[in-house]
Protein backbone atom coordinates (compact mmCIF):
# COMPACT_ATOMS: atom_id res chain seq x y z
CA UNK A 1 0.00 0.00 0.00
CA UNK A 2 2.52 2.70 0.81
CA UNK A 3 4.47 2.57 -2.71
CA UNK A 4 1.00 3.75 -4.27
CA UNK A 5 0.46 6.06 -1.48
CA UNK A 6 4.24 7.44 -2.29
CA UNK A 7 3.12 7.50 -5.91
CA UNK A 8 -0.18 8.83 -6.17
CA UNK A 9 0.69 11.52 -3.78
CA UNK A 10 3.72 12.69 -6.11
CA UNK A 11 1.00 12.83 -9.28
CA UNK A 12 -0.03 16.86 -9.86
CA UNK A 13 -3.30 15.76 -8.09
CA UNK A 14 -1.94 14.31 -5.07
CA UNK A 15 -0.11 17.61 -4.41
CA UNK A 16 -3.14 20.07 -5.45
CA UNK A 17 -5.24 18.60 -3.26
CA UNK A 18 -2.54 18.65 -0.45
CA UNK A 19 -2.34 21.73 -0.37
CA UNK A 20 -0.81 22.76 -3.35
CA UNK A 21 -4.16 24.65 -4.44
CA UNK A 22 -6.44 25.33 -1.18
CA UNK A 23 -9.50 25.90 -2.03
CA UNK A 24 -9.44 22.36 -4.05
CA UNK A 25 -10.03 20.31 -0.30
CA UNK A 26 -13.19 22.28 0.78
CA UNK A 27 -14.64 21.99 -2.88
CA UNK A 28 -13.90 18.45 -2.97
CA UNK A 29 -15.83 18.43 0.78
CA UNK A 30 -18.73 19.90 -1.11
CA UNK A 31 -18.96 17.91 -3.43
CA UNK A 32 -18.55 14.26 -1.46
CA UNK A 33 -21.57 15.45 0.44
CA UNK A 34 -23.80 16.30 -2.81
CA UNK A 35 -22.91 13.37 -4.33
CA UNK A 36 -23.88 11.21 -0.85
CA UNK A 37 -27.32 13.05 -1.25
CA UNK A 38 -27.72 12.05 -4.69
CA UNK A 39 -26.66 8.56 -3.95
CA UNK A 40 -28.40 7.44 -0.88
CA UNK A 41 -31.26 9.35 -2.13
CA UNK A 42 -32.11 7.75 -5.40
CA UNK A 43 -30.82 4.31 -4.12
CA UNK A 44 -32.65 4.78 -1.16
CA UNK A 45 -35.95 5.46 -2.66
CA UNK A 46 -36.03 3.10 -4.99
CA UNK A 47 -34.85 0.53 -1.76
CA UNK A 48 -37.68 1.97 0.41
CA UNK A 49 -40.19 1.50 -2.52
CA UNK A 50 -39.31 -2.25 -2.99
CA UNK A 51 -39.44 -2.61 0.73
CA UNK A 52 -42.95 -1.48 0.49
CA UNK A 53 -43.23 1.92 0.56
CA UNK A 54 -44.76 4.59 -1.28
CA UNK A 55 -46.37 1.18 -3.49
CA UNK A 56 -48.10 3.40 -5.90
CA UNK A 57 -44.82 3.73 -7.58
CA UNK A 58 -44.34 0.99 -10.63
CA UNK A 59 -40.86 0.01 -10.09
CA UNK A 60 -40.05 0.26 -13.92
CA UNK A 61 -40.24 3.89 -14.51
CA UNK A 62 -38.58 4.22 -10.88
CA UNK A 63 -35.21 2.71 -12.12
CA UNK A 64 -35.12 5.94 -14.36
CA UNK A 65 -33.49 7.57 -10.88
CA UNK A 66 -31.29 5.08 -11.02
CA UNK A 67 -28.72 6.99 -13.55
CA UNK A 68 -29.07 9.70 -10.70
CA UNK A 69 -27.76 7.89 -7.71
CA UNK A 70 -24.55 6.60 -9.79
CA UNK A 71 -23.50 10.04 -10.91
CA UNK A 72 -23.78 10.62 -6.72
CA UNK A 73 -21.57 7.69 -6.68
CA UNK A 74 -19.35 8.83 -9.25
CA UNK A 75 -18.52 11.96 -7.68
CA UNK A 76 -17.67 10.49 -4.55
CA UNK A 77 -15.21 8.07 -6.34
CA UNK A 78 -13.81 10.72 -7.88
CA UNK A 79 -13.62 13.00 -4.83
CA UNK A 80 -12.40 10.16 -2.58
CA UNK A 81 -9.51 9.32 -4.82
CA UNK A 82 -8.52 13.21 -4.74
CA UNK A 83 -9.16 13.13 -1.17
CA UNK A 84 -6.75 10.15 -0.82
CA UNK A 85 -4.08 11.45 -3.34
CA UNK A 86 -4.02 14.89 -0.95
CA UNK A 87 -3.16 13.07 2.04
CA UNK A 88 -2.83 8.98 1.14
CA UNK A 89 -0.95 8.76 4.56
CA UNK A 90 -3.45 9.82 7.46
CA UNK A 91 -6.14 6.72 5.18
CA UNK A 92 -3.75 3.85 4.54
CA UNK A 93 -3.38 3.10 8.37
CA UNK A 94 -7.07 4.37 9.12
CA UNK A 95 -9.23 1.16 10.33
CA UNK A 96 -12.44 3.43 9.67
CA UNK A 97 -11.25 4.30 6.02
CA UNK A 98 -10.79 0.43 5.76
CA UNK A 99 -13.87 -0.27 6.96
CA UNK A 100 -15.81 2.12 4.70
CA UNK A 101 -14.05 0.21 1.67
CA UNK A 102 -15.22 -2.70 2.88
CA UNK A 103 -19.02 -1.66 3.26
CA UNK A 104 -18.87 0.08 -0.40
CA UNK A 105 -17.56 -3.62 -1.57
CA UNK A 106 -20.64 -5.41 0.23
CA UNK A 107 -22.99 -2.63 -1.20
CA UNK A 108 -21.50 -3.37 -5.05
CA UNK A 109 -21.55 -6.78 -4.32
CA UNK A 110 -25.56 -6.91 -3.28
CA UNK A 111 -25.92 -4.50 -6.71
CA UNK A 112 -24.21 -7.53 -8.05
CA UNK A 113 -26.03 -9.76 -6.50
CA UNK A 114 -29.34 -8.20 -7.47
CA UNK A 115 -28.20 -8.43 -11.21
CA UNK A 116 -26.82 -12.32 -11.16
CA UNK A 117 -30.23 -13.21 -9.35
CA UNK A 118 -32.07 -11.63 -12.08
CA UNK A 119 -34.00 -9.42 -9.50
CA UNK A 120 -33.84 -6.18 -11.97
CA UNK A 121 -35.96 -8.09 -14.65
CA UNK A 122 -38.38 -9.81 -12.13
CA UNK A 123 -38.64 -5.97 -9.94
CA UNK A 124 -39.62 -4.43 -13.48
CA UNK A 125 -42.78 -5.82 -13.34
CA UNK A 126 -43.96 -4.37 -10.40
CA UNK A 127 -47.03 -2.51 -10.93
CA UNK A 128 -48.77 0.10 -8.53
CA UNK A 129 -49.94 -1.27 -5.54
CA UNK A 130 -47.93 -4.75 -5.90
CA UNK A 131 -45.64 -6.04 -3.64
CA UNK A 132 -41.97 -7.19 -4.02
CA UNK A 133 -40.71 -10.69 -3.95
CA UNK A 134 -38.94 -11.42 -0.41
CA UNK A 135 -35.36 -11.93 -1.93
CA UNK A 136 -35.89 -8.03 -3.89
CA UNK A 137 -36.87 -6.65 -0.20
CA UNK A 138 -33.60 -8.71 1.62
CA UNK A 139 -31.69 -7.08 -1.60
CA UNK A 140 -33.34 -3.73 -0.79
CA UNK A 141 -32.43 -3.61 3.11
CA UNK A 142 -28.96 -4.67 2.15
CA UNK A 143 -28.11 -2.11 0.20
CA UNK A 144 -30.06 0.37 3.03
CA UNK A 145 -28.07 -1.16 5.85
CA UNK A 146 -25.10 -1.23 3.78
CA UNK A 147 -24.74 2.54 2.52
CA UNK A 148 -25.45 3.57 6.29
CA UNK A 149 -22.85 1.87 7.05
CA UNK A 150 -20.59 3.87 4.21
CA UNK A 151 -21.76 6.77 6.03
CA UNK A 152 -21.03 5.73 9.46
CA UNK A 153 -17.41 4.60 8.80
CA UNK A 154 -16.95 7.43 6.37
CA UNK A 155 -17.47 9.95 9.78
CA UNK A 156 -15.78 8.23 11.79
CA UNK A 157 -12.72 8.28 9.63
CA UNK A 158 -10.90 11.57 11.88
CA UNK A 159 -12.29 10.09 15.20
CA UNK A 160 -11.60 6.35 15.14
CA UNK A 161 -8.66 4.19 14.04
CA UNK A 162 -5.02 5.42 14.28
CA UNK A 163 -4.32 8.87 14.98
CA UNK A 164 -2.62 10.60 12.12
CA UNK B 1 -23.63 36.39 23.82
CA UNK B 2 -23.89 36.22 27.54
CA UNK B 3 -26.25 33.05 27.24
CA UNK B 4 -24.50 32.07 24.19
CA UNK B 5 -21.59 31.58 25.95
CA UNK B 6 -22.39 29.75 28.96
CA UNK B 7 -24.59 27.77 27.15
CA UNK B 8 -21.27 26.95 24.99
CA UNK B 9 -19.96 26.01 28.93
CA UNK B 10 -22.70 24.11 30.01
CA UNK B 11 -21.76 20.48 31.04
CA UNK B 12 -23.46 19.42 28.57
CA UNK B 13 -21.33 20.94 25.51
CA UNK B 14 -18.23 20.17 27.61
CA UNK B 15 -19.30 16.06 27.50
CA UNK B 16 -19.96 17.01 23.30
CA UNK B 17 -16.90 18.36 22.43
CA UNK B 18 -14.24 16.85 25.50
CA UNK B 19 -15.69 13.87 27.12
CA UNK B 20 -14.23 11.95 24.01
CA UNK B 21 -17.06 9.47 23.83
CA UNK B 22 -18.23 8.17 20.26
CA UNK B 23 -22.20 9.09 21.11
CA UNK B 24 -20.67 12.81 21.91
CA UNK B 25 -19.35 14.98 18.87
CA UNK B 26 -18.74 11.54 16.42
CA UNK B 27 -22.32 10.46 16.59
CA UNK B 28 -24.14 13.76 16.96
CA UNK B 29 -22.16 14.49 13.79
CA UNK B 30 -22.90 11.12 12.30
CA UNK B 31 -26.72 11.47 12.94
CA UNK B 32 -26.49 15.04 11.44
CA UNK B 33 -25.01 13.54 8.20
CA UNK B 34 -27.44 10.60 7.91
CA UNK B 35 -30.46 13.80 8.44
CA UNK B 36 -28.89 14.90 5.48
CA UNK B 37 -28.94 11.91 3.45
CA UNK B 38 -33.03 11.40 4.22
CA UNK B 39 -33.64 15.31 4.02
CA UNK B 40 -31.85 16.53 0.69
CA UNK B 41 -31.96 12.89 -0.90
CA UNK B 42 -35.72 11.86 -0.62
CA UNK B 43 -35.92 15.93 -1.80
CA UNK B 44 -33.55 15.31 -4.70
CA UNK B 45 -35.57 12.35 -5.77
CA UNK B 46 -38.74 13.94 -5.44
CA UNK B 47 -37.43 17.11 -7.49
CA UNK B 48 -36.13 15.05 -10.10
CA UNK B 49 -39.95 13.47 -10.45
CA UNK B 50 -41.20 16.81 -11.05
CA UNK B 51 -38.85 17.94 -13.03
CA UNK B 52 -39.70 14.88 -15.26
CA UNK B 53 -37.69 12.42 -14.69
CA UNK B 54 -38.94 8.61 -14.54
CA UNK B 55 -42.32 10.45 -16.20
CA UNK B 56 -44.07 7.69 -16.87
CA UNK B 57 -44.59 6.82 -13.00
CA UNK B 58 -47.19 8.57 -11.39
CA UNK B 59 -45.75 11.25 -8.90
CA UNK B 60 -48.65 11.46 -6.64
CA UNK B 61 -47.41 8.51 -4.46
CA UNK B 62 -43.78 10.07 -4.41
CA UNK B 63 -45.96 12.24 -1.69
CA UNK B 64 -45.06 9.69 0.53
CA UNK B 65 -41.58 10.53 0.97
CA UNK B 66 -42.29 13.48 2.42
CA UNK B 67 -42.53 12.05 6.25
CA UNK B 68 -39.05 11.02 5.38
CA UNK B 69 -37.88 14.25 4.67
CA UNK B 70 -39.91 15.46 7.60
CA UNK B 71 -37.57 12.52 9.87
CA UNK B 72 -34.17 13.78 8.48
CA UNK B 73 -34.72 17.42 9.36
CA UNK B 74 -36.03 16.90 12.97
CA UNK B 75 -32.96 14.33 13.49
CA UNK B 76 -31.34 17.23 11.79
CA UNK B 77 -32.68 19.99 13.80
CA UNK B 78 -31.50 17.87 17.46
CA UNK B 79 -28.27 17.17 16.15
CA UNK B 80 -27.60 20.68 14.49
CA UNK B 81 -29.02 22.52 17.64
CA UNK B 82 -26.47 20.28 19.96
CA UNK B 83 -23.63 20.74 17.76
CA UNK B 84 -24.61 25.20 17.54
CA UNK B 85 -24.88 25.19 21.37
CA UNK B 86 -21.18 23.37 21.68
CA UNK B 87 -20.17 26.01 19.94
CA UNK B 88 -22.43 28.63 20.01
CA UNK B 89 -20.31 32.19 19.61
CA UNK B 90 -17.74 30.55 17.12
CA UNK B 91 -20.96 29.38 14.47
CA UNK B 92 -22.62 32.79 15.32
CA UNK B 93 -19.17 34.31 14.15
CA UNK B 94 -18.73 32.43 11.13
CA UNK B 95 -20.48 34.40 8.17
CA UNK B 96 -21.19 30.80 6.51
CA UNK B 97 -23.39 30.08 9.39
CA UNK B 98 -26.06 32.65 8.26
CA UNK B 99 -26.04 31.22 5.07
CA UNK B 100 -26.49 27.98 5.85
CA UNK B 101 -29.75 28.88 8.04
CA UNK B 102 -31.05 31.47 5.41
CA UNK B 103 -30.84 28.19 2.70
CA UNK B 104 -32.59 26.49 5.03
CA UNK B 105 -35.42 28.44 6.19
CA UNK B 106 -36.04 29.27 2.67
CA UNK B 107 -36.12 25.62 1.73
CA UNK B 108 -38.49 24.43 4.35
CA UNK B 109 -40.68 26.96 2.98
CA UNK B 110 -40.54 25.60 -0.27
CA UNK B 111 -41.29 22.23 1.08
CA UNK B 112 -44.91 23.47 1.66
CA UNK B 113 -44.81 25.45 -1.38
CA UNK B 114 -44.52 22.01 -3.33
CA UNK B 115 -47.03 20.08 -1.38
CA UNK B 116 -49.40 22.92 -2.26
CA UNK B 117 -48.78 23.77 -5.90
CA UNK B 118 -47.61 20.07 -6.80
CA UNK B 119 -49.32 17.32 -4.18
CA UNK B 120 -52.39 19.86 -3.93
CA UNK B 121 -52.83 20.23 -7.52
CA UNK B 122 -56.08 19.20 -8.39
CA UNK B 123 -54.55 18.36 -11.99
CA UNK B 124 -51.32 15.84 -10.71
CA UNK B 125 -50.61 13.44 -13.07
CA UNK B 126 -53.49 14.21 -15.14
CA UNK B 127 -50.87 16.37 -17.67
CA UNK B 128 -47.14 17.28 -17.03
CA UNK B 129 -46.40 19.36 -14.17
CA UNK B 130 -47.07 22.93 -14.78
CA UNK B 131 -44.23 25.34 -14.60
CA UNK B 132 -44.28 26.73 -11.06
CA UNK B 133 -44.11 23.04 -9.95
CA UNK B 134 -40.68 22.77 -12.15
CA UNK B 135 -39.50 26.38 -10.90
CA UNK B 136 -39.75 25.33 -7.12
CA UNK B 137 -37.97 21.84 -7.79
CA UNK B 138 -35.35 24.13 -9.00
CA UNK B 139 -35.44 26.40 -6.04
CA UNK B 140 -35.58 23.73 -4.19
CA UNK B 141 -32.27 21.73 -5.31
CA UNK B 142 -30.33 24.85 -5.39
CA UNK B 143 -31.57 26.11 -2.25
CA UNK B 144 -30.03 22.69 -0.82
CA UNK B 145 -27.07 22.12 -2.44
CA UNK B 146 -26.56 26.11 -0.91
CA UNK B 147 -26.99 24.81 2.61
CA UNK B 148 -24.96 21.78 2.37
CA UNK B 149 -22.06 24.23 0.38
CA UNK B 150 -21.75 26.80 3.63
CA UNK B 151 -22.59 23.99 5.80
CA UNK B 152 -19.19 22.24 5.02
CA UNK B 153 -17.51 25.52 4.46
CA UNK B 154 -17.92 26.65 7.95
CA UNK B 155 -15.00 23.82 9.19
CA UNK B 156 -13.28 25.55 6.69
CA UNK B 157 -14.48 29.65 7.21
CA UNK B 158 -14.28 31.20 10.31
CA UNK B 159 -12.46 30.30 13.39
CA UNK B 160 -11.79 26.17 14.24
CA UNK B 161 -14.51 24.91 15.93
CA UNK B 162 -14.97 21.42 16.52
CA UNK B 163 -14.17 19.27 19.08
CA UNK B 164 -10.78 19.89 20.38
CA UNK B 165 -10.24 16.14 21.11
CA UNK B 166 -10.54 14.74 17.77
CA UNK B 167 -8.40 15.69 14.50
CA UNK B 168 -11.80 17.44 12.76
CA UNK B 169 -9.96 17.31 9.23
CA UNK B 170 -10.52 14.39 7.45
CA UNK B 171 -13.86 13.79 6.26
CA UNK B 172 -15.66 15.87 9.18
Amino acid sequence: MLPFANWIHGTTVGWAVGGGVPWIWPACETLHFIGLALLVGCVGVFDLRLLGMAKGLQVEPLQRLMPWGIAGFVINFITGVMFFAGDPYQYINNTAFWMKMLFIGLAGANVMAFYAMGLNRRVEAIGAGEDAPTLAKIVAAVSLASWLGVVFWGRMMPFLGTSF
Amino acid sequence: MEILASLEHSAFSVWVKESGSIFAYPGILFMHTIGLGLLVGANTAINLRILGVARRMSLAPMESFLPVMWLGFWINAVSGSILFVADATTKLANPAFAVKMGCIALAVVNIFLIRRYVFRDPGLDRGPVPAIGKVLAVTSLLLWTGAITAGRLMAYLGQDSGAPEFINHIGG
